[in-house]
């Protein structure tokens, strides 16, 4: 089942997702892609309902653009987690999104950041979070070995840690994640962990 | 001639212009000035107070000056009344955005929905501009100290140095003289006295006829400031544009 | 002062309970039957329960060397009742594209419809025919919009576009996934049991239909919901194909040919003394 977990360290944000798209007993997909690059500086990882996590994370994406495009300046990470709160927020007394997510950011005044914002628009300011499943260890794990001052390097490792953790403990452990970076640099992707491989592709 | 075309504002005449939103402009050309100068420590703004009387309380409340968030002012000249709707929504849009996003707006987005709403009112039907001009003067952290016109059209610009109301032109021309570009605040704050010393009709200022007000940052912070009528005169006294009041005391 | 109530006389108010039959066709007031419940709520999630997670259907699609294949059964049940054996499950969108059926019948014949005269208004409007990611797009907001409302939809959308093949599951819960293999239905893991096993990229065209045909006979046989006719599809750069439709049972003995049983007791003639 679903795992999303996310740290700060010295310097950067990391978020970490798993990848499969499940129906029921059925897994239809395990290279799915649940970090989204909001913008330059700006990761959400999201966990929940496959159509409400893909359809929101969209919508946010979108706002956030039109924001830069409309006044020249980007948002910053923390004014983009009270905006998603707010969205999540009003939606819950009408038609909620089950939708968790974990949003990471880099802005040149606070440096890195770290959002938990769940479906019922409650927004922390973190140094780390999960969601789902995989949350119960991975919490464990980073409660355990998390450092303020930690270098990618340790962070991944930790994020490594979380992973193995998962597979080895948790019933329905998903086989793939994503690991994503955000730093002065800008966000991207920085690892797959698969322990199962599609049948590759050669035209995509 | 044209007399046909001068009667809606929605309606543009054959030269192409919309009169009703030129005369709005032109009732501002008669109401009491202000004078916007942007420093390198701080914004300052000095109104022209038009309505003195003995009998009027002045301390209750500002003419021309209105804080309109935490990090920035506004000088007003035109129709007070008018101005008094736009102030209310631009302190609406302001905290509606920090609601939203749980910080201070950016200054300039604040002026664009404001003259957003001034824009609306030259274009759609059987409504009147708002005869009111704005100087903005506020702080943000992308941006800094910013100074900022606008006019009854919606239009509006960013300014080292700016005039509104009476006399605007001859202002602005001195303004465009004096103003040097590592100005601080104390300078801003003599040279705004200065202008509006020359451009005003009164012979010598007082307190009882002009507001002075301005942002400027005091430990990390954002800070308005209007000036006590007192300090005002003493600072009028001290720049030589008024004789000591001897015969009062 | 009284005032006497005319409401119900008035020809759109609204009628309550079940018509009578006595006034039916007299009032020609719009309305509808309403079930005889006092929880409505309860009645209504239990009603949409009953279409929703059944999709008793098997269908495939996986893009291989030579483009995408589609294959289905062509069974329609409710619960056990076999109302159809002739089910067209694959829908043609348009020369370039085929949409699955999986889930109700008709939500997803009406939509895959709509989807076609969208995508051929975006060609007539663009002067291009609309890519797959495009089109399972423009689909998958639609089935969003109406989600919580009772739709029940299971839809593979394949075809072929300037970018090559393409392929996009898409369900009534809003979910859209881009993938090289899926199968949809109460079927589904039986075929993805024979599909996983035996997918290659490389296959050829007939290696591939085949797959796509064992897999789904292969779930009609063990899936109770799912049977009739396979029926296999190719879209390839110059569209779609039809390949093939074998009824289920003859498949079964082409893969399976009966034995000859051995007998226990052979009856032999007595000669007669």
């Amino acid at each position: 089942m679903e795992c999303v977990f996310g740290m700060v360290g010295n310097g950067f944000s990391l978020v970490v997702a798993d990848s499969s798209a499940v129906h029921s007993i059925l897994v239809h997909k395990s290279n799915e892609d649940k970090i989204m690059i909001l913008d330059s500086h700006k990761l959400m990882g999201a966990s929940g309902e496959a159509g409400d996590r893909a359809q929101f994370t969209e919508y946010v994406q979108k706002n956030v653009a039109l924001y830069q495009f409309r006044n020249g300046i980007p948002l910053t990470t923390a004014a983009a987690a009270n905006f998603t709160r707010g969205e999540l927020a009003t939606a819950l007394r009408k038609n909620p999104y089950m939708v968790n997510i974990i949003l990471a950011g880099y802005d040149k005044e606070t440096g890195p950041s770290l959002y938990y914002i769940d479906y019922i628009a409650t927004l922390h300011k973190v140094d780390k979070a999960a969601f789902g499943y995989g949350s119960y260890f991975s919490l464990a794990m980073m409660d355990r070995h998390y450092r303020k001052d930690m270098t990618v390097e340790e962070a991944v490792d930790l994020a490594d840690k979380c992973i193995l953790e998962i597979r080895s403990r948790l019933v329905v452990a998903p086989p793939n994640f994503v690991i994503k970076i955000v730093d002065k640099d800008g966000a991207r992707e920085y690892a797959w962990r698969e322990s199962v491989k599609d049948a590759p592709v050669s035209t995509s | 001639m044209s007399r046909r075309y001068d009667s809606r504002t929605t309606i543009f005449s054959p030269e192409g212009r919309l009169y009703q939103v030129e005369y709005a402009m032109e009732a501002i050309g008669n109401a009491g000035s202000a004078i916007g100068i942007l420093s390198k420590d701080g914004v300052v703004l000095v109104g022209e107070k038009k309505v003195t009387s003995k009998l009027l309380q002045t301390s209750t409340s500002s003419e021309k000056m209105y804080k309109i968030d935490d990090h920035v002012a506004c000088a007003v000249a035109g129709i007070m009344s008018d101005a008094n709707i736009l102030i209310n929504t631009a302190r609406v849009q302001a905290q509606r955005y920090t609601f939203a996003y749980q910080e201070p707006m950016p200054v300039e987005q604040l002026v664009q929905s404001l003259c957003d709403t001034k824009q609306g009112y030259t274009q759609f039907g059987g409504l009147r501009p708002f005869g009111v001009s704005f100087l903005f003067a506020g702080w943000d952290k992308n941006y800094g100290f910013q100074l900022y016109m606008s006019d009854p059209s919606g239009n509006y610009g960013g300014w080292k140095a700016a005039a509104i109301g009476a006399n605007n032109q001859a202002a602005q021309s001195i303004l465009k003289q004096d103003y040097k570009d590592d100005i601080t605040r104390e300078e801003a704050v003599q040279l705004a006295l200065k202008v509006l010393s020359k451009t005003m009709d009164s012979t010598s200022l007082t307190s009882e006829k002009l507001e002075l007000a301005e942002v400027f940052l005091s430990n990390g912070k954002v800070k308005y400031q209007a000036c006590s009528p007192d300090a005002l005169n003493k600072m009028l006294v001290n720049a030589g544009l008024t004789q000591p009041a001897t015969e009062e005391s | 002062m009284m005032k006497i109530n005319f409401s119900g006389l008035e020809p759109t108010a609204p009628l309550q309970g079940e018509p009578s039959e006595l006034f039916d066709g007299i009032s020609n007031s719009p309305s509808f039957a309403i079930p005889n419940t006092t929880n409505f709520d309860g009645f209504q999630k239990e009603a949409i329960q009953m279409v929703k997670p059944a999709k008793g259907t098997t269908t495939l699609a996986f893009i291989f060397k030579g483009g995408v294949m589609v294959a289905a059964d062509s069974r329609a049940s409710m619960g056990g009742y076999i109302s159809s054996q002739s089910v067209k499950k694959i829908i043609e969108i348009n020369p370039y594209m085929l949409g699955t059926m999986a889930g109700g019948a008709a939500d997803c014949q009406f939509w895959h419809r709509n989807l076609g005269i969208k995508c051929r208004l975006h060609e007539l409007a663009n002067k291009r025919r609309i890519s797959v990611t495009g089109a399972s797009k423009l689909l998958a907001n639609i089935l969003y919009s109406y989600r919580g409302m009772g739709l029940s939809v299971g839809t593979m959308i394949a075809g072929w576009d300037e970018k090559g093949p393409g392929l996009y599951y898409v369900d009534s819960e809003g979910g859209r996934l881009k993938g090289n293999r899926f199968s949809v239905g109460s079927g589904s893991p039986y075929a993805y049991g024979v599909l996983d096993n035996g997918y290659r990229y490389d296959l050829s065209v007939e290696e591939a239909a085949e797959l796509a045909r064992r897999a789904i006979y292969h779930a009609t046989f063990r899936d109770g919901a799912s049977g009739g006719v396979a029926s296999v599809y190719h879209v390839g750069p110059d569209g779609w194909k039809k390949l093939s439709g074998d009824d289920v049972g003859e498949l079964h003995y082409h893969y399976y040919p009966a034995e000859v049983a051995a007998v226990d007791h052979e009856m032999t003639e007595v000669p007669v003394a």
